[in-house]
């Protein structure tokens, strides 16, 4: 579990200060989860699952937790594009269901039950199977498991999760700075509306 | 019909723009409205011709469509389905790719430093790649009028390639900044900082001076940074130019005598799609180095069946991008790199060929200050990480400090752009596909700069540092040359096939140097739009440039 390394964060708190455009994307965000229109069943159940051990929110209560999947159920349900998809690759939504079946095959072939039953341990050692591009499973001779991985799974899960306040109050990320811009700008100043870096002794960075 | 768009907190452009019918041939129809078109527009319409410019994209109000969100500004990019093949394949979409009025200089970081004299000649110096067929003296002039007219902010002596100094100020520099300026000094690296980058150091028009929000890279709402959405669109329009949105140009069609008649497009407003034609006495194609000549291959008639203007067979070859590797250091101090404009200091100590180096050309280092999903990327490509050991590290945004190798990738004819078979867009047009593979040497620049970079930032203090290979900036695939048979366009950016065809944007680059290649783009589009006022005078656009009774201009 990771540490609260900014206790004060609080960057919604400053959404009065926001400008009107920025302010309604982000609030639509925070407020506007869509509800599940393309994945059901086992396949939502399999997704929720991966969301969690890449973004682990165990130290929130649940009704704090960024949420992740609705929003690549989204994604596949709108046939969004990012601008371009690997040769060998199809598309994008047909992606994310060929990886979720990839998971189970890699979690039956190394641990004999479907992803979602596993505790996050065996989880977490399938994702690692897969994270080093050669997992076991009839899937992944389709689906070339790198490119799935860092490309779908990794790159669309922190996009989510770091679009969101809760995140960025996690990492001290200061937040929309338009209209007032930013005044203190030197070695790492912060803002009076800024948040304190608190380090515990056995999590100093650096 | 008049504009409702606003450029900046007290500039709504409220113009009457002119509109032109599409039956009525116009003097120019240009194809984008980016670093190319949108400084032909501004000229062309300045010196009295009838100018239409398509867009593909929509306007980008800095109130009601720019927003300070990383994840909420998709509106900026080229989103439509490109499919990327090769051993290296390049990724499209948010980073190299505009849409909208202003292409990719909306959301550039603004970085416009020149090409140094050495890259208009690297087949003469290093026996490498191509010369260009003009000179940089050819094109000083107009770099200096495109750091007035952006405008760019930089040191008053700027000490690589030619001697030149900038008419704005240097920018203050954000700690991620100081780091890459206290790494250079550590180890002996000339460094500037403040600049070449088109954010002014100071009010200028309606535009005010730069806030430090730090979020260049998703429009800036202040209409400090320049663009050609608050540079030079503006002018265009009050000068009589139209610039048409909605509209994805699809065909270019040739008429019976060889010369192109106008452009084919669809145009989308609202639930509304309609297919037109605007009619012209010459096209400028102008859609940047993936778009141009998926437009131009489209464009197949019994003269030209394997593309328009395409005899040399060279349109969609040579595509480049721009190495950009990125490398992170992380620092026992808070850095907050997301404060400030990410552009504000680099070196081009590394730019030109050294006998030492196991390379030829070279690259320069640049400042990058990603905000937190771009960092999260980043992370994420390097090592794969999930879990507490990727929250772990994105704790520790504040204390990174990121910098970017910015390197020559040299011209290679294997690089492509084609048309994929069978893939359609949502209008029905065929998808472009690329093909990209590094080069040797393209490979040995990369891990030097790469080296060098880390070297840098551990000098300032970094404790550990991290590097990703990325690209950024497409150029090469229209490629101006000596010939009709070793290139698409001439000197002047004229098709040599179909003399009243030009091509000016990043496609026509020979190659690309370690710069940025926005100011250059527009230089050069500047240098077109001169030639075309005398070259018109002078009745040389009914000729193709290799026709024996060609008109010079």
């Amino acid at each position: 579990m990771i540490g609260n390394r900014y206790p004060a964060a609080d960057v919604l708190a400053q959404r009065g200060r926001w400008d009107a455009a920025t302010r309604a994307v982000v609030l639509d965000r925070v407020h506007n989860v869509p509800e599940f229109r393309y994945f059901d069943g086992h396949d939502r159940v399999t997704l929720e699952a991966l969301c969690a051990r890449i973004i682990p929110q165990d130290h929130r209560p649940i009704e704090d937790r960024v949420p992740i999947a609705p929003w690549i159920d989204e994604r596949c349900a709108g046939a969004a594009s990012v601008g371009f998809r690997f040769e060998d690759m199809p598309d994008d939504a047909t992606a994310w269901v060929l990886g979720l079946a990839g998971l189970d095959d890699a979690a039956q072939s190394i641990a004999g039950a479907p992803f979602c039953s596993l505790s996050s341990v065996e989880q977490d050692r399938i994702l690692d199977a897969i994270r080093t591009g050669d997992p076991p499973g009839a899937t992944w001779q389709r689906l070339p498991a790198r490119r799935w991985w860092i490309n779908l799974a990794l790159k669309q899960i922190c996009g989510i999760y770091y679009a969101h306040p809760t995140a960025w109050n996690e990492i001290g990320f200061g937040g929309p700075a338009y209209p007032r811009g930013y005044a203190a700008l030197n070695f790492g100043a912060r803002e009076p509306w800024e948040a304190d870096e608190v380090l515990d002794p056995g999590s100093s960075p650096a | 019909m008049k504009l409702d768009v606003r450029l900046s907190p007290n500039w709504l452009l409220d113009l009457e723009m002119r509109e032109y019918r599409t039956t009525d041939p116009v003097d120019f129809c240009i194809i984008g409205t980016g670093a190319g078109g949108g400084v032909l527009a501004q000229r062309l319409a300045h010196f009295g011709f009838s100018v239409v410019a398509l867009e593909a994209g929509d306007w980008h109000d800095s109130e009601r469509d720019m927003v300070s969100d990383e994840a909420g500004s998709g509106r900026l990019y080229w989103n439509d389905l490109r499919v990327t093949g090769g051993t290296d394949p390049l990724e499209f979409g948010a980073n190299n790719s505009g849409r909208g009025v202003g292409g990719g200089t909306v959301h550039y970081a603004a970085f416009c430093p020149r090409l140094h004299p050495s890259d208009f000649r690297v087949r003469t110096l290093d026996g490498v790649a191509v010369d260009w067929p003009m000179s940089y003296e050819d094109v000083e002039p107009y770099y200096e009028a495109m750091e007035r007219e952006y405008p760019v902010s930089g040191p008053a002596h700027f000490p690589w390639g030619a001697p030149h100094g900038y008419p704005y100020a240097p920018l203050e520099a954000g700690t991620a900044g100081q780091m890459l300026i206290k790494g250079c000094q550590a180890l002996g690296i000339p460094v500037v900082a403040g600049g070449p980058v088109a954010i002014p150091s100071g009010r200028v028009g309606k535009r005010p001076h730069c806030i430090q929000r730090g979020f260049c890279l998703l429009g800036c709402k202040v209409g400090a940074k320049s663009s050609m959405l608050v540079s030079h669109i503006p002018d265009a329009i009050a000068q009589g130019a139209e610039i048409r949105t909605g509209c994805m140009a699809f065909e270019i069609p040739l008429d019976p005598t060889g010369q192109v008649s106008g452009v084919r497009y669809y145009r989308t407003d609202g639930d509304q799609r309609i297919e037109a034609e605007q009619r012209a006495r010459v096209v400028i194609v102008a859609g940047y180095a993936i778009e141009t000549p998926r437009l131009l291959l489209n464009s197949t008639s019994s003269a030209f069946p394997d593309g328009l203007a395409n005899s040399s067979g060279l349109v969609g070859r040579n595509l480049m991008a721009q190495a950009g590797p990125v490398v992170w250091g992380r620092f026992p101090d808070l850095i907050r790199q997301y404060k400030s404009p990410p552009a504000c200091a680099l070196t081009e100590a590394f730019y030109e060929t050294d006998p030492s180096n196991d390379f030829v050309r070279g690259y320069a280092l640049q400042t990058v200050s990603p905000l937190p999903i771009a960092m999260a990327h980043l992370i994420t490509e390097e090592a794969g990480g999930f879990g507490d050991e990727l929250l772990r590290a994105m704790q520790d945004y504040n204390h990174i400090a990121a910098i970017g190798v910015l390197g020559e990738i040299l011209p290679d004819e294997r690089n492509t752009v084609t048309i994929h078979p069978t893939e359609r867009d949502e209008l029905g047009i065929p998808v472009p596909a690329m093909h990209f593979s590094l080069s040797e040497n393209d490979r040995r620049m990369m891990a030097a700069g790469t080296a060098r970079a880390r070297a840098v930032l551990t000098a300032a203090g970094a404790t550990d540092t991290h590097a990703v290979t990325r690209y950024a900036h497409l150029v090469g695939t229209a490629r101006m040359g000596f010939t009709p048979t070793d290139s698409v366009v001439d000197r002047w950016c004229r098709s040599w096939d179909v003399p009243n065809l030009l091509v000016c944007d990043g496609s026509v680059l020979p190659t690309q140097g370690s710069a940025n290649p926005a100011l250059t783009i527009s230089a050069l589009a500047a240098r077109t739009a001169d030639w075309l006022r005398r070259a018109a005078a002078a009745g040389a656009l009914a000729r193709r440039p290799s026709d024996p009774h060609a008109v010079e201009a």
